[in-house]
């Protein structure tokens, strides 16, 4: 990842010249200049994009659950080679090819402008690790991805700097920002969508022709549990207006969206560390050390899995069902029926590693 | 003084100009020589102060006790309104002293038709809302977090220092929902009271008793957006509800403080004869006949483009029919030139102010009574603080 675009000392108040020019030029400079990677990604897709989105394996959604008690070292040191091990073998067996370099090159090409979403709402301790990213970094570009040409993203740098992620709006290297820190970073109308109403992240509809969603595995207040589908919470203006009812049909109606269903190739689910009771921040006493990583190309199919291994869980440690508690995850079946992927676990491929 | 701040001044004065003569408002150019600077991203934790109505729950929870709402929020999660946040178990409002609109407008853009006519009121916004009306005309602001629109650093008495530069007797908290921004509202109220600078809130009246009524003791009028009179619309057109907003109007016409009610009407949606009907009677009925009602029109924005703008002959209806119902100043807003925008005298039925738009052309009172016939005219018409 790039440098650190935010350092030097400034007044609280005041821009400095530096930061008063990259706030005048970044947009300029560097949104044109990805937006022609679209373009040129548009017009070279017959050569490259092999794929129709979703792209489902024999009408039948596939999870791969990959785990290993040594990704997690003492003293809670991630060991990146395990990791990307895990992340490249999962991508494999979900695509199922040969080799992890052909399953990354089935999905993404030289002219892709790829995002990464990842979920940095509650900090270092439940968010999407930057060590997975980087494992998913190296996939692209095993693909001819160009790092210029990947864009790291969340609904604020705020956020995202306090997961751990290096904000980088230069031209080099892979960017990392929010969508707050663009100017323009919504659509400037709202998307109506059944019930929902937003603006949605230029990111996702403007500058990047290929998504990979990079949720966390937790439980969710509101609803239920907050996987691959509600990470797309982070693309709109106004999440907080859609949290009623366990935040459903809002959840699935979001991810209904062209662009979503169009664009996001892949979901790897970052379940390092589970929260299954007292999400959606991290709380040491729900938090379970899972030491997993879960890919699938199917986000509805991944939501239902990580429900049931959530599930699980509480059974386990005694807790009440979700259901039980108030928040059923309705929008994981919602999805289902609205044929965003598949919710019923009988129909889901689960593969273990 | 320099040329520049010369040339700076006489910019000032000639958006000033076109103001007074019925343009509208404009923004402040600058807002001051020190403070009230514009923010940079990451600077959000200025703005961050602890909300004053909320009880902690189990695991870190917080239930906001601010409105009728009463969002139950997980720790790093936000309220329904999007500036209030939950760090650790405590809540925190994240718009104390962000405003993200601040203008001079007449009074009569608010539009409070009573209340010092003529005169200019310093206004002001954060970004948020309680509700979410889908014909908000200022959902550019008031859907969104406060850090996705461009701020300012004002503290409440630089607020109250633009106010009395600009020689404004009134400072509005206005164009979003000002109950979301209660903390620095009250506190920017409070300083401004000490210099005898009144305050005016403009407000869907989605607000809890207890907050309301303790704000009520620093400001000197309000002004109450009532968006129809069934549920049905509250809750399907602005994700609100309609009971605790006639509960508050209630609570305002007991405390005495100065009222003034407005009805935006959407065609087909809330602007039926037998609603109207059925609003109006209740206004006579629960507050009296002397709250003034602004029937205003509806412009196609935000996500209902599909009507068209409210029909004149549509106002002119609703108007009727509040007469009729006893109210004895009812007005049609939005539709410059209309004689619906005069205050009449329910008495001798003579014009005792004159309007244009936002511009006052004629005022026929004299210690709040009618000129004509010496009946008392209900309104603010002077400083109230003096």
């Amino acid at each position: 990842m790039g440098k650190n675009s935010n350092s030097g000392s400034r007044s609280p108040f005041r821009y400095g010249r530096r930061g008063f020019f990259r706030r005048l030029f970044t947009p300029i400079l560097l949104f044109p200049w990805l937006s022609a990677g679209v373009k040129r990604w548009s017009k070279n897709r017959p050569k490259v994009g092999k794929l129709s989105s979703p792209p489902l394996l024999n009408k039948r959604s596939r999870v791969v659950i990959v785990r290993n008690p040594k990704v997690i070292a003492e003293g809670g040191r991630i060991d990146t080679k395990i990791l990307k091990e895990m992340v490249w073998e999962g991508v494999r067996v979900a695509l199922d090819k040969a080799t992890p370099s052909e399953a990354w090159q089935s999905l993404f090409g030289p002219n892709d402008v790829v995002g990464i979403k990842v979920n940095c709402l509650a900090g270092m301790g439940l968010s999407s690790h930057p060590e997975l990213v980087d494992a998913i970094l190296k996939g692209l570009q095993s693909a001819g991805v160009k790092e210029e040409y990947i864009i790291i993203w969340d609904k604020s740098n705020r956020d995202l700097e306090r997961a751990g992620f290096t904000i980088n709006t230069e031209k080099q290297g892979v960017k990392c920002l929010g969508t707050n820190a663009l100017r323009g970073g919504y659509e400037p109308e709202p998307t109506i969508l059944g019930a929902v109403g937003s603006c949605f992240s230029t990111i996702l509809t403007k500058y990047t022709s290929a998504q990979i969603s990079v949720p966390v595995l937790k439980d969710h207040d509101l609803a239920g549990v907050s996987i691959s589908l509600k990470n797309f919470y982070g693309a709109i203006h106004n999440p907080n207006k859609y949290h009623d009812n366990n935040c459903d049909p809002y959840i699935a109606e979001v991810n209904s969206h062209p662009d979503i269903k169009k664009k996001v190739r892949l979901v790897i689910c970052d379940a390092l560390v589970v929260q299954y009771h007292g999400g959606p921040s991290y709380k040491a006493k729900g938090a379970w050390d899972y030491r997993g990583v879960l890919v699938s190309l199917d986000p509805v199919a991944m939501d239902r899995v990580g429900t049931k291994i959530i599930e699980d869980k509480r059974q386990e440690m005694g807790l009440p069902s979700l259901a039980e508690v108030g928040r059923p995850p309705k929008h994981v079946a919602t999805a289902g029926r609205m044929g965003l992927g598949v919710d019923k676990l009988e129909e889901i491929d689960i593969v273990r590693i | 003084m320099t040329s520049k701040s010369s040339r700076r001044e006489f910019i000032e004065q000639s958006f000033k100009g076109l103001c007074l003569l019925g343009m509208g408002s404009y923004a402040i150019p600058r807002l001051s020589s020190k403070g009230a600077l514009q923010q940079e991203p990451g600077e959000d934790e200025l703005f961050v102060q602890e909300a004053r109505y909320y009880k902690k729950l189990e695991e870190l929870k917080v239930q906001c006790e601010l409105c009728p709402r009463k969002c139950t929020v997980a720790d790093l999660e936000r309220g329904y309104c999007g500036v209030r946040e939950n760090r650790e178990g405590d809540y925190y409002t994240l718009v104390y002293s962000r405003p993200c609109a601040l203008h001079m407008d007449p009074i009569e853009k608010k539009p409070l038709f009573h209340y010092l006519p003529g005169t200019t009121a310093f206004s002001l916004a954060t970004a948020g809302c309680n509700i979410e009306c889908k014909f908000c005309q200022n959902w550019n602001i008031s859907q969104f977090r406060p850090e996705e629109v461009q701020s300012w650093y004002a503290p409440p008495q630089e607020i109250v220092n633009l106010a009395q530069k600009y020689k404004c007797p009134t400072i509005a908290y206005t164009y979003t929902e000002p109950v979301i921004f209660y903390e620095y509202m009250y506190d920017v109220a409070q300083a401004a009271r000490k210099e005898k600078i009144g305050s005016v809130v403009i407000t869907n009246g989605y607000i809890m008793e207890k907050p309301m009524v303790e704000l009520c003791q620093q400001l000197t009028g309000i002004k109450v957006d009532l968006k129809a009179f069934t549920e049905k619309f509250y809750r399907e057109v602005c994700s609100g509800e309609l009971k605790p907003v006639l509960d508050i109007l209630v609570t305002l016409k007991k405390m005495g403080i100065w009222l003034e009610i407005v009805v935006l009407l959407v065609p087909t949606l809330n602007d039926s004869p037998e609603e109207i009907d059925q609003m109006t009677r209740w206004i006579e009925k629960n507050l009296g006949k002397e709250v003034p009602v602004h029937f205003t029109r509806y412009y196609p924005t935000y996500k209902i483009k599909n009507l068209p703008p409210t029909p004149v002959k549509t106002l002119e209806k609703a108007r009727d029919i509040a007469l009729k119902n006893g109210l004895h100043y009812v007005y049609v807003g939005n539709v410059p030139n209309h004689p619906g925008e005069n205050t009449y005298c329910p008495s001798c039925q003579k014009e005792v102010i004159r309007r244009v738009g936002y511009r006052i052309l004629e005022v026929n009172l004299k210690e709040g009574k009618c000129q004509f016939c010496q009946h008392p005219i209900p309104g603010v018409w002077k400083s109230p603080l003096d």
